[in-house]
């Protein structure tokens, strides 16, 4: 793996401006969001399951759901509780989110909008429970993070499929992108 | 003490003008980079050394898992010629292009004697 995950975690926080105040005020709210969270899955399975393409991911294999379902809530929970307090094991976790999701095929494309639904749910949750507006911003903040994780762990782990597969060294496989784009 | 590039360009000058219906060659690292090259005029230099480089590396991939051992040369057949790529020790590969009417027997030998002499540079 090319990438450093808690590197790559640390700049993330850095550019989404994400506090010692957000951390803390997720935290608060952890076991709210533990709470929620089977919620938040029924909500965000269901608005996949509604697409053609993500039901026959979904679908392809027995129990694939389940086990998405079981890690859907986790992961919702762990952006309240931050893990090890967004160290390397939340980027771990992360990183092996956008693995599994190249492995099972799901692209940017089907996760962006996933991702969007999840901040919309949540966001009417928060204003139903009358939920401090700050908790929102943290929380809009930690699912941004995530995304940006998971989909640069999406490039990376890809990359490194294919020189795993053809040898080819990172500055070749950077450079044929390159020359490639080039010509487009 | 660094590589004589000049060296290796009048090898390659040299191969290409002296070879029968040897149209073109290149030596480039396995990064894709072109350490010298005399090719054919409208051929993208960059574009050839980064697909030399990684045809070389995937072949020797295909080479492996078809259980073919060491891959000694990659051979492209087209109608308009050939692409010949070897592995010139670890830190370079060469690619000769030929024309359909280049005698393949000389053509081995003639890469055979450059890569002796290429080689003898970059270590």
């Amino acid at each position: 793996m090319a990438l450093d995950s808690h590197k790559l975690m640390n700049k993330m926080e850095q550019r989404s401006l994400f506090t010692a105040e957000d951390k803390t005020l997720l935290q608060s709210h952890a076991d709210w969001g533990r709470e929620i969270a089977p919620d938040m899955a029924e909500k965000f399975y269901d608005y996949l399951g509604r697409d053609e393409e993500m039901n026959a991911i979904l679908t392809e294999k027995e129990g694939r759901i389940h086990r998405l379902r079981e890690t859907f809530i986790e992961w919702f929970a762990e952006m309240f509780t931050g893990m090890d307090n967004w160290g390397g094991d939340y980027a771990d976790r992360r990183w092996r989110i956008g693995l599994i999701h190249v492995r099972i095929g799901i692209d940017p494309q089907h996760v962006v909008p996933a991702m969007a639904t999840v901040v919309r749910e949540a966001e009417k949750r928060l204003i139903a429970e009358s939920k401090p507006s700050e908790l929102k911003e943290s929380l809009s903040k930690i699912c941004m993070i995530d995304l940006a994780f998971i989909e640069q762990a999406y490039v990376e782990v890809s990359s490194a499929a294919v020189l795993r597969e053809t040898g080819w060294t990172e500055r070749l496989f950077r450079r044929l992108i390159s020359t490639g784009a080039d010509s487009m | 003490m660094g590589i004589n590039t000049e060296q290796l360009s009048n090898i390659l000058d040299n191969f290409v003008s002296s070879t029968n219906d040897v149209q073109g060659a290149a030596l480039v690292t396995p990064d894709g980079l072109a350490l010298a090259a005399s090719l054919p005029g409208g051929m993208d230099e960059e574009r050839v050394s980064a697909m030399s480089a990684a045809m070389l590396s995937l072949g020797e991939r295909i080479g492996g898992e078809l259980a073919r051992g060491g891959i000694e040369r990659i051979y492209v057949e087209g109608d308009q010629g050939y692409g010949v790529l070897t592995s010139c020790g670890e830190d370079a590969v060469f690619l000769v292009l030929a024309s359909r009417a280049v005698k393949q027997g000389i053509l081995m030998l003639e890469i055979k004697g450059a890569l002796g002499e290429l080689k003898s540079i970059l270590i």
